[in-house]
């Protein structure tokens, strides 16, 4: 592969311009008309009730005022892994927040008083915000029904509890492999709930017409299944998938809070009570953080057994996942850690246990991770302590235990190809691991840590995609996808792909955000599997578009089709150096035979993927057995760390990351997502810091009170590292790692913490504050 | 769609003529703190937006005092050599304001008529005996900055009154430091932040002001600390023994920004440091130069 003209090349991303201009366009900038309503929802105040009456009256009093509709008027459930929801909360409300009613007027600050004046009564009920405490034995019930919903094949809740799933993963013999240890070492690490802080909150706006047809303007992560949850919540409306259409213009920032379908669901009802009227919602910045998905906290448990050599016999890991008022998406999130929590070892004996417990908090549900960046923070400070317990060095000790190619995973199935001793390596040498580094004054201290990460993503076992990909007389392309714009650059690496197969240059080839109508289906642009699975389809498409090419030149001048090939944006052949056929003379109006006949046509490829070798079933009691994961990317991260022992306060003087990208196709992009990866797992475990009221409500739901790093921030010197091994299934060789670039943070800090000056923090964030408190400091002065 | 009154007065008679007239009328300055209130809103209260008034512009030295305008912004004040001449302290707490947009737009006089415990600009302005000249439609009168604040939010601004401007008294020798603490480097309300200022003769402590930020309801003068420089060197251990006065001197409480102890600890902690650097030998060729970036606590 070293003759690659443009996968590999830091092509500059085709939607740039458009962005950095600001002409780019978002849902809230599209124009409707003056037939435009606006939606405002009506909130519940209470964590946890029973709706004992609606007044509406006053609300559609209100001049200017449309409708105004209660989950009275949408008994339909829905759901993406588990259909537990609502379209507005029936009968009994579960978080502070939870749609209740919803008004449409013609302006949004009418909506907004006229929601204000819809008196809700309700019967508290006793709440819960703690997963501990929801497994109690009289703890009160969430979902008393949760016996009677319908979800997927691969989930175990336990009817009568609060347990909406529970994955057991069980490989060798964990009894066994505790008695072979020379150290077993336990301990709980608690990780809270997070936001994206994606800049654009959530924006819908639906138009029901006079055909029945229903078209979504949504600013979404998962336009294809947006249709398809909606179109089957919305079924007893009469509406079927192909009525639906959802259009996906630009987005700011998804994270995982723009995948699956959250208030979007409310514009889609709300358009088919006002027909032929556009309804707009869009979500305010405290919505944004109270009502999408937050990422779910954890109580993680972990019991680790280790021979005096370094090797790790057992590992007993169980989370408690606080998993909010709904999990029809979340729970996916501890299916997932319930599959890799060993991170990327070989251990022989484990027992996971990853619980999906409904409390009385938001939702939560994917978040850039899902779920990994949450086990990893208690795993990866364990693994540090192990080692220093043994008086190993805790980079040796990763090294002997990491995992390799072939190496059974948790679920018995064999690791694939990786690179992750070549990132270890790699990321020792950048932080000088094992030289002390002197701090600058004698406030400050400096540590040092490496950790290691890994993720599959985590999909469906048939999460297709598929791609159209169509010529223009000018053999310039217009390919035709799903996959998501989410920032990471999809558009241009697909053009890339397809550039490289059919020697058009990217700056000839147009690829645009979905729109379900026009373009071909996929699953969703999350798990960072889209370079991998979105890719693959615009290969195949490009390849199916040059056998068709190389067919037709075969079929008029008898040139054997295997001497064919493209250059230039020509077909050339092997045996006959004087033939050149331009593309641009044939791709739409076909070629001219002898006889002055046309032969041909438009030339339009077709390209699908679907990962055939996955399944998600397994031994429900051990998780053996299937092929649920289809490969994981694995990366090594190091700091360099400067602790202020007197306020806390921490400096990240350097950050390295590497990670097996398998084939860069396009290595500035993936700098960027490491660079903007670590950023983000820096400010969960610095800066972030979600609190709620003792009755659930979220007291910080905007950014004057939730900090965010901003870039004086940022650590003195990050250092991207690109390892390639390649995936034998990726396109090129390709494998996602954009998720996978937050995940080792919040161990980072913790194992550099400890390092510098001794602290050791189990409970993120580890705030300055946290760090002071420790150390001591403040007490004595107190 | 709903409107918003707004009136735009070009004199300070009007003006105040205008707040008599409506009671639920409030001032816009520069609007970091009205607007970001009240933009979620659904009624907006009538403005009086008083940047077309001249007196409350522009920054003199007048009679031994500096006169500063109410409607100076932070950039303003960061980069006037009047400031950096005659009011250091005032300086170093504007550059610790919000963002460059913030600073372009906030105002002194807004920062003080907030009266946020946490106002970067009151530690500062106390430390420099900083009165406040107060216009309503009957009078003028001068106020002390250290007078002005009574709560949270609360000060002794009658509704009609307007800020016109603070006056700082000039005085030679004495030196002064900002400090503070924020959950990030920039654009976070302060945890904790102490002023100081000190007047020394050879080396030893003649007279000093302490105050500290966001740790009581309104800015607290610490003068026991103060006692403990006077008559000293600014050596580590009376640093340490001020520090420990104004630990205990400090009222913090525990909220969604910070906590009691570590609020409590770090008065001493930026104390110590903000006496450190006045302890370190003084760069009179620029006054106004800009300490050290890693200076900062970040």
């Amino acid at each position: 592969m070293n003759d690659l003209r443009v996968v590999g090349q830091s092509v500059v991303r085709i939607d740039g311009l458009e962005k950095v201009t600001g002409a780019a366009k978002y849902v809230d900038d599209l124009e409707f008309g003056p037939g435009l309503l606006y939606a405002c929802i009506v909130e519940s105040p209470v964590a946890h009730a029973l709706i004992k009456k609606i007044d509406t009256r006053a609300a559609e009093a209100l001049p200017g005022v449309v409708k105004v509709v209660t989950g009275a008027d949408f008994p339909y459930k829905f759901g993406l892994y588990m259909k537990d929801r609502y379209i507005f909360a029936n009968e009994r409300v579960r978080f502070v927040g939870e749609q209740v009613a919803a008004v449409i007027a013609w302006d949004a600050k009418t909506a907004a008083r006229a929601a204000a004046l819809v008196n809700v009564t309700y019967e508290e009920l006793p709440a819960i915000f703690n997963p501990c405490a929801a497994l109690e034995k009289d703890a009160p019930l969430i979902h008393p029904d949760l016996g009677k919903y319908n979800y997927v094949p691969w989930f175990f809740p336990k009817a009568n509890t609060n347990i909406a799933h529970w994955r057991k993963t069980r490989k060798g013999d964990i009894e066994k492999g505790f008695r072979e240890a020379d150290l077993v070492l336990e301990d709980t690490y608690t990780v809270p709930r997070y936001a994206h802080c994606a800049i654009e909150t959530h924006a819908i706006v639906g138009l029901y017409d006079m055909s029945g047809r229903l078209t979504l303007w949504s600013a979404s992560q998962s336009p294809f299944t947006q249709r398809n949850v909606i179109a089957e919540s919305l079924a007893p409306l009469g509406i079927t998938h192909k009525d639906v259409r959802v259009v996906t213009p630009y987005i700011g920032g998804g994270f995982g809070g723009k995948a699956g379908v959250s208030m979007e669901i409310m514009g889609a009802a709300l358009a088919t009570v006002v027909k032929g009227h556009p309804v707009k919602m869009m979500w305010s910045r405290a919505q944004e953080f109270y009502n999408t998905y937050q990422r779910q906290g954890v109580v993680a448990k972990i019991k680790m057994g280790v021979k005096k050599n370094g090797t790790i016999t057992a590992l007993e890991h169980t989370l408690y996942w606080d998993a909010g008022a709904y999990v029809e998406y979340g729970a996916n999130v501890v299916n997932a850690a319930g599959l890799s929590a060993t991170n990327p070892y070989k251990i022989d004996n484990i027992a996971i246990d990853s619980v999906c417990i409904y409390t009385n908090l938001p939702p939560g549900g994917p978040y850039r991770g899902f779920g990994y960046s949450e086990f990893s923070f208690g795993i990866e400070s364990h693994i540090t302590r192990a080692a220093t317990a043994l008086k190993m060095d805790p980079v040796a000790f990763r090294k002997r235990n990491a995992i390799k190619e072939g190496d059974l995973l948790p679920y018995g199935a064999p690791m694939n190809a990786n690179g992750l001793a070549e990132a270890i390596d790699k990321v020792a040498a950048e932080i000088k691991w094992g030289v002390p580094e002197p701090a600058r004054d004698p406030t400050k201290k400096i540590g040092k840590s490496l950790v290691l990460f890994w993720k599959a993503p985590a999909m469906p076992p048939n999460a297709a995609s598929s791609a159209f990909l169509k010529f223009n007389e000018d053999a310039s392309l217009n390919i035709l996808i799903s996959g998501m714009e989410i920032g990471q650059g999809l558009l241009t690496v697909m053009a890339q792909i397809a550039s490289e197969i059919l020697t058009v240059p990217v700056s000839k080839i147009r690829v645009e955000t979905p729109d379900t109508d026009r373009n071909p289906y996929e699953w969703q642009t999350v798990g960072s599997h889209v370079t991998w699975g979105c890719g693959n389809a615009v290969k195949r498409a490009a390849l199916d578009a040059r056998e068709q090419i190389f067919a037709l030149v075969q079929r008029v001048y008898c040139l054997e089709k295997d001497a064919l090939y493209l250059e230039d944006e020509q077909v050339k052949c092997r045996t006959k150096a004087d033939f050149v056929l331009p593309l641009r003379q044939f791709v739409i109006a076909g070629i001219q035979a002898e006889d002055h006949t046309y032969k041909g046509g438009p030339i339009m490829g077709r390209g699908v993927f679907m990962p055939e070798f996955a399944s998600a079933i397994g031994d429900p009691e051990t998780g053996q057995g299937g092929h649920p994961n289809v490969h994981y990317t694995t990366g090594a991260a190091g700091v360099i760390l400067e602790v202020d022992t007197q306020t806390g306060k921490m400096k990240i003087r350097k950050a390295v990351l590497a990670v097996d990208a398998g084939k860069a196709i396009n290595p500035d992009l993936v700098r960027g997502q490491i660079i903007g990866g670590l950023m983000q797992g820096f400010a969960t475990v610095l800066y972030e810091d979600m609190r709620f009221s003792a009755k659930g409500k979220l007291l910080n739901p905007n950014f004057s009170d939730y900090k965010i790093p901003t870039a004086l921030d940022t650590p003195d010197e990050v250092v991207p590292i690109i390892v390639e091994t390649p995936q034998p299934d990726g396109p090129f060789g390709a494998r996602g790692i954009a998720e996978h670039t937050m995940i080792p943070c919040a161990a980072l800090i913790a194992n550099a913490l400890e390092d510098a000056c001794g602290a050791r923090i189990t409970a993120m964030p580890v705030t300055a504050e946290k760090v002071a408190l420790r150390l001591n400091q403040c007490s004595a002065n107190a | 769609m709903n409107t918003c009154r707004i009136e735009t007065p070009r004199t300070c008679a009007e003006a105040s003529a205008l707040l008599q007239a409506l009671p639920d009328a409030r001032v816009l300055a520069g609007g970091t703190d009205v607007v970001v209130r009240l933009k979620d809103q659904l009624i907006w209260p009538p403005l009086v937006e008083i940047s077309r008034l001249a007196e409350l512009h522009g920054m003199t030295e007048v009679d031994g005092w500096l006169r500063l305008g109410a409607l100076s912004t932070w950039t303003e004040i960061e980069r006037a050599a009047l400031t950096a001449r005659h009011a250091d302290v005032l300086v170093e707490a504007a550059r610790e304001v919000g963002s460059p947009q913030i600073r372009n737009r906030g105002t002194l006089g807004g920062n003080v008529a907030n009266a946020s415990p946490a106002g970067d600009s009151l530690p500062a302005l106390i430390v420099l005996d900083a009165e406040l000249e107060l216009r309503g439609t009957q009078s003028t009168r001068r106020v002390a900055v250290a007078q002005f604040c009574c709560a949270p939010g609360k000060t002794v601004l009658a509704h009609d009154e307007l800020i016109v401007a603070i006056w700082v008294p000039v005085r030679a020798g004495w030196r002064g430091a900002f400090v503070r603490l924020g959950q990030r480097a920039a654009l976070a309300i302060s945890k904790v932040s102490v002023a100081v200022r000190v007047l020394r003769a050879d080396g030893i402590v003649q007279d000093s002001r302490i105050t500290l930020g966001a740790v009581a309801p309104t800015v607290l003068r610490v003068p026991e600390a103060e006692a403990v420089l006077r008559g000293q060197r600014l050596s580590a251990a009376v640093m340490q023994a001020a520090a420990e006065v104004v630990c205990a001197a400090a009222r913090p409480i525990t909220d969604i920004r910070s906590n009691e102890p570590y609020r409590r600890a770090m008065c001493g902690e930026l104390l110590q440091r903000a006496l450190a650097r006045l302890a370190e030998p003084t760069n009179p060729s620029d006054p106004s130069d800009p300490s050290d970036p890693s200076d900062k606590i970040t």
